[in-house]
């Protein structure tokens, strides 16, 4: 048996905690690491990559100057992932109303929860333990099938934390408790039908001010904001691939338990699609394919797959790399699925980061060993080129119970 | 006092009419069926099979490195290198890891089937905060396709619990991981019954909110000492109908009542506590709750700050089955600490599970105890694989009562077993093969052994 009283010396991630902050206006460099760059250049072994002013200024240079410098040793090194579909600084816990943001049964296409972002939120650095730097955080809604609007956020804790706003329209389809999910669509293809006519008014005289749904249907319009939009079954996606056509519009699936069916369609109409590499039960009449092969068939049918944690995605969104894991095991390729949880997801959302190449954002992960796997764990986390600490609540809890104390826990700090 | 006495007007009546008839000819003894629903499980064959070559982990704590393990007349006949044995079939899992089949002390399969549609949430009886009465193997599903999912990670054995939102929820039952048409195909012979109790927020928020008790957790406690008070006269009642009659007498029987037929089976320690409760102060007063009326607090489930009291968990004989990681979801789940199945591992006599509560965990419990092992390693402990694996398999068949059947690959246990294709703490490690009592019921690369539901069948 273990004895519970053991030294808890300071760890990597703890002493980079210390020395967070006094990196950002210092250059920074990297040595001898395997780089996975989440980019065409692929796996990059004893390599190196400078940081400078919050942005990747190099990669393999010939000579490498930087005021501080790493050497990995040879460890994994890759762009820190960014997560998507979940409530992260939405909510502290799912059953306590007051601290929920997500969602409002008065919420439309307006409706924007990251005004009530909180960077101090405790899910925070316990996302950060799954090597995630950056989010996109997105609304529940309310009542409507137009259920707000996404955001992207950096993990630093920092309350300028709200990086990009506007970054997809998110659309709620498919089963309904009560009614028809045709009137759903009908919905959907009538707001657009209105806003478009309403742009070809607008462009002969251009008078009233726009209204915030004005604007946020124009985005959409002109594609510059995609819809995001929850569907499952595969009759529903051939009717979404219609309304792609039939206005212009980006479409990002999510959810999306059937796509496997259409895949080629998908694939052909250049939709990307979001996933739960885990989501293997038919919950519903809508998603009758899940399985854990999905991942791996929708990349090899040249679907572009983001990776999403499901069930309760905001606090257990640091199991994302596990999925991916997963996602591997079942068919993805292993650099197919680092591009799920990276650069995939900065394209669609139109992120300058998720890939280790220069002029990125410096959000950088060193890693023990595979990010993958279930016995790693994230050495050094800098985002936008700063250092920071992996430490979270519960590490403070786990040591107050694990240090032998002849006081109450209390006093154990 | 006297509820469960035979109505007051009858004995009243009988006295008068015939003076003490409790001293007349006996009439037939009434003897309770403590198992109206009997299994009718049945393995599916009896061919003997020798595994060979594998990275064995035993359940026992134990590691075999190049070992084999020989499976005969659905029971584990030898573990050990270079068995000489004569096997209808042999298997060279010569690279793969062995270990005891996979056993959830947690699960809603059946009960909570897929598809989750209206018609199938059969898993929570919300009528009452005391529904002793109910059984949850009477809302299995077994065309759940969530059974087929969990073999094929793995799991051989499980327990269905009915919900959490009364104080007693109702009577658990054991299944063996078989594909079966009835629940009684799928249930594990002679397993004892379980009780689900639970704790905290939920029974106070479904009662609360109806302005019934519970309505705060002194109410949940008020709930709970009354009707094990309640039972209490119920078990005295019949044991004196007992005692009477073997005493020559002709008591008349008590009334029946099968909420408290369940209690009593606690109370006479044949049906095992499976409480639901996340809190270090909860727990331990059902723990003094137990030692008040005299039973014992079983295993409690989800455990979130089981780590601060370890020590008394230990000291009670209480297995706590956890969750790696969950959290957050309520106000009772916020201190989770991802070690916390190694902290209250790490104290003598303790029993830790991970269990999993979810038809998708459920297909990776490997995965979520190699969690704890590498969070736990990665903060002072030193935990073998050997040592991880008894989270889902000796320490679970011991919280239900079945250690002595399955949950380790020792001579004469039941030859439920998986070979896995590498490190079953790997992402990347599947189960290959599955067997239970000895029957491959699962094979990774074989479709004859790949059960289908009848659900989804013929889907297009």
């Amino acid at each position: 048996m273990k004895k519970l009283s053991r030294s808890f010396s300071l760890s990597l991630v703890a002493a980079g905690l210390l020395a967070s902050g006094a990196v950002s206006a210092q250059s920074l460099a990297i040595i001898n690491a395997t780089l996975h760059t989440a980019t065409e250049q692929g796996i990059l072994e004893s390599a190196s990559i400078v940081i400078n002013d919050g942005k990747i200024t190099a990669i393999n240079p010939d000579n490498v100057k930087a005021d501080k410098i790493i050497d990995a040793q040879g460890k994994i090194v890759t762009p820190g992932f960014i997560a998507s579909i979940n409530q992260l600084g939405l909510v502290e816990v799912g059953a306590v109303s007051g601290s929920r943001d997500a969602g409002d049964d008065k919420a439309g296409i307006d409706f924007d929860p990251s005004l009530a972002f909180n960077p101090r939120s405790s899910l925070i650095p316990y996302a950060r333990k799954g090597g995630i730097t950056r989010d996109v955080i997105t609304p529940h809604g309310g009542d409507s099938i137009f259920a707000g609007l996404a955001s992207v956020v950096d993990l630093s804790g920092s309350f300028e934390s709200v990086l990009q706003n506007q970054v997809a329209l998110v659309v709620h389809l498919g089963e309904r408790n009560k009614g028809s999910r045709a009137l759903t669509l009908q919905r959907l293809i009538n707001k657009l039908d209105e806003h478009k006519t309403k742009q070809s008014k607008k462009a002969k005289k251009d008078d009233a001010k726009p209204s915030a749904e004005d604007t946020i249907m124009a985005k959409v319009l002109n594609g510059d904001m995609p819809l995001l939009i929850s569907v499952s079954r595969a009759a529903d996606i051939v009717e979404l691939i219609k309304v792609k056509q039939q206005f212009g519009v980006n479409i990002v699936l999510n959810g999306a338990q059937d796509a496997v069916v259409v895949k080629d369609r998908i694939a052909k109409a250049g939709i990307p699609v979001i996933i739960s590499a885990m989501d293997n039960l038919p919950g519903s009449f809508d998603s009758l394919h899940a399985s854990l092969n999905n991942a791996g068939i929708l990349e090899k049918a040249g679907v572009k797959v983001l990776l999403t944690v499901g069930g309760d995605a905001s606090h257990n969104v640091y199991q994302l790399r596990y999925d991916a894991g997963n996602a591997v095991s079942y068919g993805m390729s292993q650099q197919g699925a680092l591009k799920a949880l990276t650069s995939h997801v900065a394209d669609v959302f139109g992120i300058n980061a998720g890939s280790l190449e220069v002029g990125k954002a410096a959000d950088v992960v060193m890693w023990s060993n595979d990010p993958f796997e279930l016995s790693s764990h994230v050495n050094k986390m800098f985002i936008n080129g700063v250092e920071v600490s992996t430490e979270s609540r519960q590490d403070k809890l786990r040591e107050r119970y694990t240090t032998e104390s002849n006081m109450p826990r209390a006093y154990t700090k | 006092m006297q509820k469960f006495a035979p109505s007051l007007l009858a004995v009243g009546l009988a006295a008068a009419l015939v003076g003490c008839q409790e001293s007349g000819p006996q009439d037939t003894k009434i003897t309770i069926n403590k198992n109206p629903y009997p299994s009718t499980y049945q393995p599916i064959s009896a061919s003997s099979t020798l595994i060979t070559n594998a990275t064995v982990l035993t359940g026992t704590g134990e590691r075999l490195d190049e070992a084999d393990v020989f499976l005969v007349d659905g029971k584990v006949q030898q573990v050990g290198k270079d068995l000489t044995a004569k096997a209808d079939i042999t298997i060279d899992a010569q690279g793969k890891w062995v270990t005891p089949g996979i056993i959830d002390v947690h699960s809603h399969l059946g009960a909570y089937p897929n598809p989750s549609v209206d018609s199938h949430q059969d898993g929570n009886e919300m009528t009452s905060p005391n529904t002793a009465e109910v059984w949850v193997e009477h809302s299995i599903w077994p065309q759940d396709p969530g059974f087929n999912r969990a073999r094929e990670g793995g799991i051989t054995s499980l327990q269905i619990l009915p919900g959490s939102a009364n104080l007693f929820g109702g009577r658990g039952v054991t299944l063996k991981n078989v594909p079966a048409h009835t629940m009684q195909g799928m249930k594990f012979p002679d397993a004892p019954y379980g009780l689900k109790m639970a704790c905290g927020e939920n029974p106070k928020r479904v009662y609360g909110r109806k302005g019934e008790l519970p309505m705060t957790r002194m109410g949940n406690m008020a709930g709970y000492r009354t009707a094990w008070i309640e039972a209490q006269e119920y078990k005295r009642a019949w044991d004196k109908y007992d005692a009477d009659y073997a005493a020559g007498k002709n008591p008349q029987a008590p009334h029946r009542d099968i909420q408290y037929d369940t209690l009593r089976g606690v109370l006479e320690g044949e049906v095992m506590i499976h409480n639901h409760c996340y809190k270090a102060e909860e727990m331990a007063m059902m723990i003094d709750l137990s030692k008040e009326f005299n039973y014992h607090a079983g295993t409690f489930h989800h455990g979130i700050e089981a780590y601060k009291i370890a020590d008394l968990l230990a000291d009670n004989g209480s297995c706590a089955a956890l969750w790696p990681d969950w959290w957050g979801f309520k106000m009772e789940a916020y201190d989770m600490v991802q070690e916390n199945v190694a902290i209250v591992d790490a104290v003598k006599n303790s029993c830790a599970i991970v269990h999993s509560d979810s038809d998708t965990t459920i297909q990776r419990l490997n995965q979520e105890a190699a969690k704890v092992m590498y969070s736990a390693n990665q903060n002072g402990f030193d935990i073998s694989e050997q040592h991880a694996i008894k989270w889902i398999t000796a320490n679970a068949a011991k919280s239900l009562g079945i250690e002595d059947k399955t949950g380790s690959l020792e001579v004469g246990k039941q030859g439920d077993v998986v070979i896995w294709n590498q490190n079953p703490f790997s992402v990347y490690a599947k189960a290959e093969q599955v067997f239970v009592d000895g029957a491959k019921v699962y094979d990774r690369n074989d479709s004859a052994f790949q059960a289908k539901s009848d659900f989804m069948l013929g889907q297009q």
